[in-house]
């Protein structure tokens, strides 16, 4: 149970700056996911705060007390290591009890702890086994075990699922929410799966190159990605985005995307855009923009949806239809922009029409296309 | 498994047995002087397959008697088993850290272990006269312990040579694991290190031993007399009488390839490598 603080953060190797000053606070219990593509710091950072790298300049708190001068082994920190790091020569059992060995537990504790964490984790047939006879995906588990029968301030967990096959993952990551649920314990979680990052976190970091471009709860980057980076990274199938100028029309601001072969379309702002932003969107007005929506906030226009202010109706051509059973994805053509809308299964019978679709504004985002930053 | 061609298997077999054959040759021509009356050695021509079986040499090397054969042996084989037992501790204990230093830490720390390696070309004839007034002046001369020294500093950076490679081989994450774990730098060794790298401080020990038991020129030089002879001298002496009995010679051989042969044997499970498969992802 502790805070944890990154003030910050930078790391040095050479010229090259790895992480380029991060600041990170996270609250007792929080499950912290850092999430970016391979490369971007995420082992790094997770190092500096187990100890095992010194950063170049900043500092990491623990209950608001500084520990970048404490050694790791007395940080109180659990860590599932990216490549699992076991101890081939020992069995699964002292595996999991070496570390409640090295703190000087007793021994009926220590089997108890490792009893029962195996059988969370289902491995408790392989006790005796080396680390050498068991799969990777048993590895992995005997790893994330291994961090579990103690009880850290803070866990560190470093990809910990990206060996195990689609079902083992889907069902360690709902254990791993269990987990926390349960022990409340402060978690950071190194991914680069958004979907793992979306269903554990209590908030996201999203990281770039060393930069954390968005520190917030799950559904607040989903919703109100604060650059492009952000918005494309998150979602399956990604937010579209759509080119344009940004106009007033008829009394009304909106977004008039560029000209393709079905012609440009005018797309009002909803109300909510516009209140949140007035004079930032003023600014931009006849400059180009990107608004960008994503697929579910698109759907079959109809005689309800004409009259809903926050709704901005188009007409567009469908290019492709590809049920995935519980709905079906639509490639749409709008302007120069390609569009996938998350249609309901039957919304159309065949690829190749124009249709008329509204897409919810209340819920799109508008970008800038210089900086890439979110204007409203 | 791949078909192979007759003629190939044949081949390679006939290799093997030819390898064989040089290598064991030898010994086995050893062992038949060690047991074969003088007669039998000394006749022209040479009897290979001795008449009797005369097992009086080994009586004779290893019962002590006032000034006899055996003394000299047995004490010699004394002061073997000490230098290259006290050679080879040493060289472990100074390779250990050294290697696991050399192996944990980046770049140009490395240049260190590069120039200590380096003394190791230099022929022992170069140090040779050095190392003896060096000895002398420090009334060092003839002493089992001095003799052990000298032979640590050739096998120092060998054993931290072979040890280096070998923890390279060791993830360092499975070590930082251990850290995290709450583990002090001796526990991860005890616990973690040492065990992993089992195979290669068994073959570096072995290694070593051997190179100390053998070592002819330096023990010839540095020691005189009894309480500090080791073996290959003393053998030596066997042969440097006004008559050399070939056979007594061929006796003191096979005794003294005994002790390396035992060690060999009871390292054999731990020379067998892989240990340390299993630990991080492949
Ligand atoms: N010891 C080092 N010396 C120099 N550069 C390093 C060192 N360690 C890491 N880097 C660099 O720092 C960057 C970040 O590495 P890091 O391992 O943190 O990435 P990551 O986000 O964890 O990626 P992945 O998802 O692939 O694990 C990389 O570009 C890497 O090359
Ligand atoms: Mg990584």
């Amino acid at each position: 149970m502790a805070t944890l603080t990154l003030q910050g953060i930078k790391k040095r190797y050479g010229p090259v700056e790895t992480l380029k000053g991060i600041d990170l606070d996270l609250e007792d219990g929080e499950f912290l996911v850092l999430l970016g593509s391979s490369g971007c710091g995420k082992s790094t950072l997770l190092n500096i705060i187990a100890g095992l790298i010194e950063p170049s300049d900043g500092d990491v708190l623990i209950d608001g007390q500084s520990i970048v001068r404490v050694h790791p082994k007395n940080r109180n920190i659990a860590m599932v290591f990216q490549s699992y790091a076991l101890y081939p020569n020992m069995t699964v059992a002292r595996n999991l009890g070496f570390g409640l060995e090295m703190r000087g537990v007793a021994k009926a504790d220590r089997q108890r702890a490792i009893e029962k964490v195996a059988a969370v984790l289902q491995i408790d047939h392989l006790l005796d086994r080396k680390p050498a006879a068991l799969s990777g995906g048993q590895r992995q588990r005997v790893a994330i075990g291994r961090a579990m029968v103690r009880d850290p301030k803070v866990f560190l967990f470093d990809e910990p699922l990206s060996n195990l096959d689609a079902k083992l993952r889907v069902e360690m990551r709902t254990e791993l929410k269990k987990l926390h649920q349960r022990l409340g314990t402060t978690i950071v979680y190194v991914t680069h799966d958004q979907i793992e990052a979306m269903t554990l976190a209590s908030r996201i970091a999203i990281m770039r190159d060393g930069v954390v471009q968005q520190f917030a709860a799950p559904q607040e980057i989903y919703e109100r990605p604060a650059n492009l980076y952000v918005a494309e990274f998150i979602g399956s199938p990604g937010m579209n985005f759509i080119h344009g100028e940004l106009r007033r029309q008829d009394g009304r601001i909106g977004i008039l995307s560029k000209t393709g072969a079905a012609g440009a379309s005018f797309l009002p702002l909803a109300a909510a855009n516009l209140a949140a932003a007035d004079a930032a969107i003023e600014a931009r007005i006849d400059r180009p923009v990107i608004l960008g929506i994503r697929p579910e906030t698109v759907t079959l226009a109809n005689s309800s949806t004409a009259a809903a202010p926050h709704l901005a109706s188009f007409e567009a051509q469908v290019e492709v239809l590809e049920p995935t059973g519980a709905d079906t994805l639509g490639t749409l053509r709008l302007g120069a922009d390609q569009v996938t809308a998350r249609l309901r299964p039957g919304d159309l019978q065949q690829a190749g029409g124009t249709a008329r679709f509204a897409a919810d504004m209340s819920r799109a985002s508008l970008f800038d296309p210089e900086t890439g930053l979110r204007i409203s | 498994m791949e078909r192979q061609n007759p003629w190939l298997s044949f081949f390679v077999h006939l290799c093997a047995l030819l390898l064989a054959l040089f290598l064991l040759t030898p010994i086995l021509w050893m062992l038949i002087m060690s047991v074969s009356t003088t007669n039998d050695l000394t006749t022209i021509p040479l009897r290979w397959m001795p008449r009797h079986i005369d097992f009086h040499r080994y009586v004779e090397l290893l019962t002590v008697a006032e000034n006899s054969a055996g003394e000299a042996f047995l004490a010699s084989m004394r002061n073997s088993l000490a230098v290259a037992t006290m050679a080879t501790l040493g060289a472990l204990l100074v390779a250990i850290p050294g290697a696991w230093s050399v192996s944990r830490s980046p770049g140009r720390q490395r240049l260190a272990l590069y120039a200590v390696v380096a003394t190791y070309m230099l022929p022992p004839v170069a140090l040779v006269v050095p190392l003896y007034f060096a000895l002398a002046a420090l009334g060092a001369l003839n002493s089992v312990f001095s003799l052990a020294v000298v032979y640590l500093s050739i096998l120092a950076p060998f054993t931290t040579w072979l040890l280096k490679s070998s923890f390279d081989n060791i993830p360092q994450e499975i070590e930082l694991a251990a850290m995290i774990d709450g583990a002090r730098l001796d526990q991860i060794w005890r616990r973690i290190t040492l065990p992993l790298a089992g195979p290669a401080l068994a073959t570096g020990g072995l290694f070593a031993f051997l190179l100390a038991w053998d070592e002819f020129f330096y023990a010839l030089l540095f020691t005189a007399d009894q309480r500090a002879k080791t073996l290959p001298v003393a053998i030596a002496d066997l042969a440097g009488g006004r008559v050399s009995d070939y056979g007594l010679i061929a006796t003191a051989g096979v005794l003294a390839a005994v002790p390396p042969v035992l060690i060999g044997f009871f390292l054999q499970k731990s020379l067998i490598a892989g240990l340390t498969t299993g630990g991080v992802k492949g």
